[in-house]
């Protein structure tokens, strides 16, 4: 009791200003707050952000973006995680660049992959490959500089996650395991990998939820169409034509229950997974 | 460092999305309009006005997009003003309706002491915020500057369509440009017909930022005007059945030249900034723009290349005025109206149209100024690049109603973009 009391603090803002928003967010996508006209309840910015079409390559847009980062991202920061315990100066190392590149905005991560990337970028004029040769990364048809993007900054996030789960003495399970003989592949397999879990489930989730969630980094290396959720939920709530601003609410409300959803299986995975030792 | 770090990242998601959210309702809350009528702004005298302006401080929003035009308002028009006691600081803004958002908001919230005090817009922003009411009224007209501009002229009176009716003070004046490389482009088409031509002739060499931005929207209301065979073929009121008489051949030619376009048309620039950055890394031939007053000095330092030309089109090309609005919401009115004055006074108005300042075409009818300042004009040096505003303005079309912006652009997204 006492101990959850302690979180009140961290708890009520988050529950306010949350819920105010989200309350704000639900009202406006149901026609109660227009900007222009008499408030109603009715879903009829649901019905046109579906009829529109928009809706559901959005939704297939973020998702499949959003998956593939953070498949990405988890391979790598596993390996880079793994890595770092592997060696002492060199994980040293490792870990301090991976570390570095948690405080790089992501606006400034995306901005950077432009240059790097573009057709024109930094990198094909590097290696002297004209425009045909280099694949359309920026813009191109598979989101490749989103994805690239957004595993290269969550990366570093999933190995810190990880190293942090790891961070109990595994040194005693591990030593254990070698003297009843276990290879190096099993120790990894028996022990690291489900000590990580946890760890991956956490870590795997956000990164999913923030990139659904994210605009700046589809707006700036992505392509005109389809748009993502976040992309789409922007230019409705910019357009010039006010009526369409419940629609805009719309998008962002279908945004946050996906990332619920996310979230939910998430907390789902980890509560049915019996923690080892 | 690991414990904490995941916890921020998580506080900072959900304080994004709670921020995003947050700035999505406020927009909207206690939402009722009610259409604003003139102000009793007029009632007083310039002096009252000069006298209430006294140490205030102008907040002015403008898409802060332009180094040239941020430097002129930081470095000549702002110590300009501070010399009348107005203090004026420049807030960059992505986008014009991020102004319209914050005073939507403001607004909703009975805000009288809002943090915009002028805003630099026109188009269907300007209509946008009419329709809101979010604009006051009745002030322009009485500034001392706007009797030099001429009486009636229709590029100030009508703003795309809508009624100026003093809710904004110009600025200045742009024409729509088409801009190429001499070196790639030698033999460059003279209308929007040969243009559209010429793109299926050089796969690959051009592209528009696609609609809802601001540019890409002027090109496709420039092709409306080509394939509708002149802007006078197509009604400046929009109404649906004109939208249905003149838009299928618009949209067949643009699905035309679609497989022609930079990436066979797959993906198109999200806004003029990406078309230019095209343009000066040669991945496309030609690039456009609303007010070719940068184009002097991006030649100048190198960015676009010095075969840089303008393209003149033999029917003309939109143009359109540019101005600024006070918002109800701000608290500072009398400052806000002696800086539009001063921003339209013949001596800001020449300084700003020095290429090497900001290049933009001054709003005054020059031919009403005193021989002096008249002669300021005349002595303006000639930019290498651009043409002077009265070659480029040469059968100037004019602009459709602001509502047959979102149409179009919503047009062009359903039977353009998602037929690629």
């Amino acid at each position: 009791m006492r101990a959850r009391l302690l979180l009140l603090p961290a708890v009520v803002p988050v529950v306010v200003v949350l819920g105010a928003t989200l309350a704000l967010g639900g009202a406006q996508s149901l026609g109660l707050m227009p900007v222009v006209g008499e408030p109603a309840l009715n879903l009829r910015a649901y019905r046109a952000v579906v009829a529109s079409g928009d809706l559901w390559p959005a939704i297939t847009v973020s998702v499949t973006v959003a998956g593939a980062a953070t498949a990405l991202a988890l391979a790598v920061g596993l390996a880079t995680a793994l890595a770092v315990r592997a060696s002492r100066v060199g994980g040293r190392i490792l870990g301090a660049l991976a570390a570095s590149t948690i405080p790089i905005p992501h606006v400034v991560g995306a901005a950077a992959i432009g240059l790097l990337l573009a057709d024109t970028g930094w990198l094909p004029r590097l290696l002297g490959l004209d425009e045909g040769a280099w694949p359309a990364l920026v813009a191109g048809p598979w989101w490749g500089a989103v994805v690239l993007e957004y595993a290269w900054k969550e990366s570093a996030f999933v190995a810190l996650v990880v190293l942090a789960s790891l961070a109990a003495d595994t040194g005693e399970l591990m030593d254990t395991a070698a003297v009843l003989g276990a290879g190096r592949w099993a120790r990894a397999r028996h022990i690291l990998l489900p000590l990580a879990l946890p760890g991956l489930v956490t870590a795997g989730a956000i990164s999913f939820i923030y990139a659904v969630g994210s605009f700046e980094v589809p707006w700036l290396l992505g392509r005109s169409s389809p748009e993502p959720l976040s992309v789409l939920a922007y230019r409705l709530f910019t357009s010039t034509d006010l009526t369409v601003r419940p629609q805009a609410l719309a998008v962002a409300v279908v945004t946050v229950a996906l990332s619920a959803a996310i979230g939910l299986a998430a907390l789902g995975l980890l509560r049915r997974r019996p923690v080892l030792a | 460092m690991p414990i904490i770090t995941p916890r921020r990242t998580r506080g900072a998601v959900v304080l994004g999305a709670a921020a995003l959210l947050a700035s999505a309702c406020s927009a909207a809350v206690g939402a009722t309009s009610e259409p604003t009528g003139p102000s009793t702004g007029a009632a007083a005298s310039w002096d009252q006005i000069m006298r209430a302006a006294q140490g205030q401080t102008v907040s002015l929003w403008m898409w802060g997009g332009d180094p040239q035009g941020n430097a002129y308002v930081d470095d000549v028009l702002a110590p300009a003003a501070k010399t009348l006691g107005v203090t004026l600081t420049r807030v960059p803004i992505t986008d014009t309706k991020d102004a319209i958002n914050r005073i939507l908001a403001e607004k909703q919230a009975g805000r009288s002491d809002g943090a915009v005090d002028l805003v630099w817009v026109n188009g269907d922003n300007f209509r946008t915020g009419q329709q809101a009411g979010i604009w006051q009224c009745g002030w322009a007209d009485g500034l001392p500057s706007a009797a030099l501009t001429a009486p009636g002229d229709p590029l100030l009176t009508s703003d795309f369509g809508t009624p100026v009716d003093g809710c904004e003070s110009p600025w200045h004046k742009a024409q729509f440009t088409f801009v190429y490389d001499s070196a790639r482009v030698p033999d460059p088409p003279h209308s929007m017909n040969g243009l559209l031509e010429w793109i299926q002739a050089h796969p690959g060499r051009f592209t528009y930022p696609a609609p809802p931005d601001f540019t890409g929207s002027v090109f496709v209301r420039e092709a409306l005007y080509a394939t509708a065979g002149g802007y006078a073929q197509v009604p400046a009121q929009f109404s649906q059945q004109a939208y249905d008489d003149a838009t299928p051949p618009l949209w067949d030619a643009l699905n035309a030249i679609r497989p022609s376009l930079w990436r066979g048309g797959d993906t198109y620039p999200k806004d003029s900034t990406q078309l230019d950055e095209l343009f000066a890394s040669g991945a496309v031939d030609f690039t456009m723009n609303y007010g070719p007053a940068t184009l002097t000095k991006l030649v100048g330092d190198g960015t676009f290349p010095a075969t840089t030309k303008v393209l003149t089109l033999d029917e003309g090309t939109v143009g359109n005025a540019s101005f600024l609005a006070i918002p109800v919401t701000s608290g500072n009115s009398a400052g806000a109206q002696v800086v539009a004055d001063l921003a339209l006074s013949p001596a800001q108005q020449v300084a700003k149209a020095d290429p090497s300042v900001w290049g933009q075409f001054t709003a005054l009818d020059v031919s009403r100024l005193p021989a002096t300042e008249a002669a300021a004009f005349a002595a303006l040096p000639a930019s290498p690049v651009v043409p002077p505003y009265d070659v480029l303005s040469r059968h100037a079309n004019p602009e459709l109603a602001a509502a047959w912006v979102p149409a179009l652009d919503d047009g062009w997204r359903r039977n353009v973009q998602a037929a690629g």
